[in-house]
């Protein structure tokens, strides 16, 4: 069974975990830097998240369809996306077995890499608020 | 053990004239019009006349432009020619310049559409057409790998293509081929296997027992034959041992990732055109070095398989691997430090810049340490 029950839970996860990357004194600015818009693709549920941070003052985060053209796309499914925040998948084994597929400029993607590393502290909490299964677990 | 996939799509053929052979492997896919790209130099040395000879007048389209640091109007160029042609086989010969830009052509003339949409890892969705390599050099393993690199010299980047499907469909490897392959380069591309050979080995989070087997044998084989192989170009068997051995790392490098020597060696390419067999080579005992407290078990375990060790302290044993990688550089005559391959001094700011290019290259994923910018500027200023 999918950790995400709904795409509407995916994206509420996605979105509050982005968005509090975007407000963390370290990670924010480091981000906007680099000035990346990287996408995001879900499946099993679908879901999606675009983050741009392009014009290097306001880190921009949409879920859904968005008309902004990303840099680096990457597509997985959802629970491999809840395996890495959870730091359990590497990305270097998640893309060797195929889990996960990188769309344009591979440096680039892991440039971000270290940045984020920190939101993995977050994640757990903000998942379980969101996700309906994670309730159950409890 | 770690969860693993394990690719070997290539049907691997191996003898002396093998590559005469180059038209009926391609019929064997059930190519009509083969695509043969190579470059002016191995045209001129007459040596690829059998294989071309092999194909029936109007059955191939010849492309010779090739420079030796391929980029995308390289792969547009011969994309083009292609398609004009009606190629429904693409069959390279050369060094690694040559079969990743035989690669990237693969891909547009079997899929169409604009190059970057298949730029990054696991992003092409179907098979290509057939895809025949013939290596001329042994060392980059590109004959049988499932990746390709080519740049873009007006953006100043370079493109990253890595699938299952880029894997070759067939390669050839005839080492009569190499015979003349001037010392410089057969030691210099022979260290790139090498190098292949023993980050294959320490990507510790992505490596199998498939690849650690072919890993070692390859070693076994560089070790023995790239000082022969080296040394009287006309050496046959050293020639065999070591083409074979070169695509055997190939086979388990792109399975299981290479590390930080290449990612240093891939930033000194991209900023002084450091030949990447020499760049690896030199930095290939610093980067172990680098490596060495988390890794000295795996060092260990190469260096008495080839006996340079018998020692059951993994640190002395891993020691004597690291030393026993310099000393086939020093005697396969290449340059021991990155001073006296032309790079100059450089700044912090340049310093800084080449760490970052290094710290965001693919192959540094696969290490099996961590590295910081300034660990990484340490490894470059040690190998200065």
């Amino acid at each position: 069974m999918p950790v995400y029950a709904t795409t509407e839970e995916l994206n509420a996860t996605m979105y509050e975990l982005w968005t509090a990357i975007k407000q963390d004194p370290d990670m924010g600015p480091k981000l906007l830097q680099s000035k990346m818009i990287a996408q995001f693709h879900y499946r099993e549920p679908d879901g999606r998240i675009t983050v741009d941070c392009s014009d290097g003052t306001e880190m921009k985060i949409y879920t859904g369809e968005c008309a902004v053209k990303p840099v680096v796309e990457m597509f997985m499914k959802s629970d491999v996306a809840h395996e890495f925040w959870l730091g359990k998948i590497g990305i270097p084994v998640a893309i060797l077995t195929g889990k996960i597929v990188s769309k344009g400029p591979v440096n680039q993607a892991l440039a971000l890499l270290p940045v984020i590393k920190p939101a993995f502290d977050l994640y757990p909490a903000i998942y379980s608020k969101h996700c309906s299964s994670a309730v159950a677990a409890k | 053990m770690n969860p693993f996939v394990f690719h070997s799509p290539t049907k691997v053929t191996f003898g002396e004239g093998a590559s005469w052979t180059a038209a009926e492997v391609a019929k064997d896919f059930g190519a009509t019009k083969t695509f043969i790209v190579t470059d002016a130099i191995l045209m001129k040395t007459g040596i690829l006349k059998p294989i071309i000879e092999s194909f029936e007048e109007n059955s191939y389209c010849l492309f010779t432009d090739v420079p030796s640091d391929s980029d995308v109007d390289t792969v547009d160029k011969a994309a083009a020619i292609a398609r004009e042609f009606g190629a429904n086989c693409v069959l390279a010969i050369g060094g690694g310049s040559v079969i990743d830009t035989a690669k990237v052509v693969n891909i547009c003339l079997s899929l169409g559409g604009p190059l970057l949409d298949y730029q990054g890892l696991n992003n092409l969705s179907d098979r290509l057409g057939p895809l025949i390599c013939i290596p001329t050099t042994a060392g980059t393993g590109s004959e049988v790998s499932m990746v390709a690199m080519v740049k873009n010299h007006k953006e100043g980047k370079k493109l990253l293509f890595g699938s299952r499907f880029l894997a070759p469909d067939a390669a050839i490897l005839d080492p009569t081929l190499l015979l003349s392959l001037p010392p410089k380069l057969t030691a210099a591309t022979g260290l790139d296997a090498i190098t292949h050979g023993i980050e294959s080995f320490s990507a510790v989070i992505s490596s199998s027992p498939f690849t650690d087997a072919m890993c070692m044998e390859a070693l076994k084989m560089l070790f023995e034959n790239l000082p022969r192989a080296t040394a009287n170009g006309a050496d046959m068997e050293a020639r065999s041992a070591t083409l074979i051995a070169s695509a055997m790392a190939g086979v388990a490098f792109t399975n299981s990732g290479v590390g930080i020597v290449h990612a240093l060696a891939h930033a000194t390419g991209a900023t002084f055109g450091t030949h990447h067999g020499l760049a690896n080579s030199i930095l290939l005992p610093h980067c172990m070095n680098f490596n060495m407290d988390s890794i000295a078990n795996r060092y260990a375990l190469i260096s008495r398989y080839l006996n340079f060790s018998s020692s059951t302290n993994d640190n002395d044993a891993a020691a004597a691997l690291i030393k026993a990688v310099s000393d086939i550089s020093a005697q396969v005559g290449l340059p021991t430090r990155l001073r006296d391959c032309g790079i100059p001094v450089l700044d912090k700011r340049q310093l800084d810049e080449l760490a970052f290019l290094a710290s965001t290259d693919p192959a540094i994923m696969f290490n099996p340490k961590e590295s910081s910018a300034q660990d990484i500027i340490g490894i470059y200023e040690r190998a200065y």
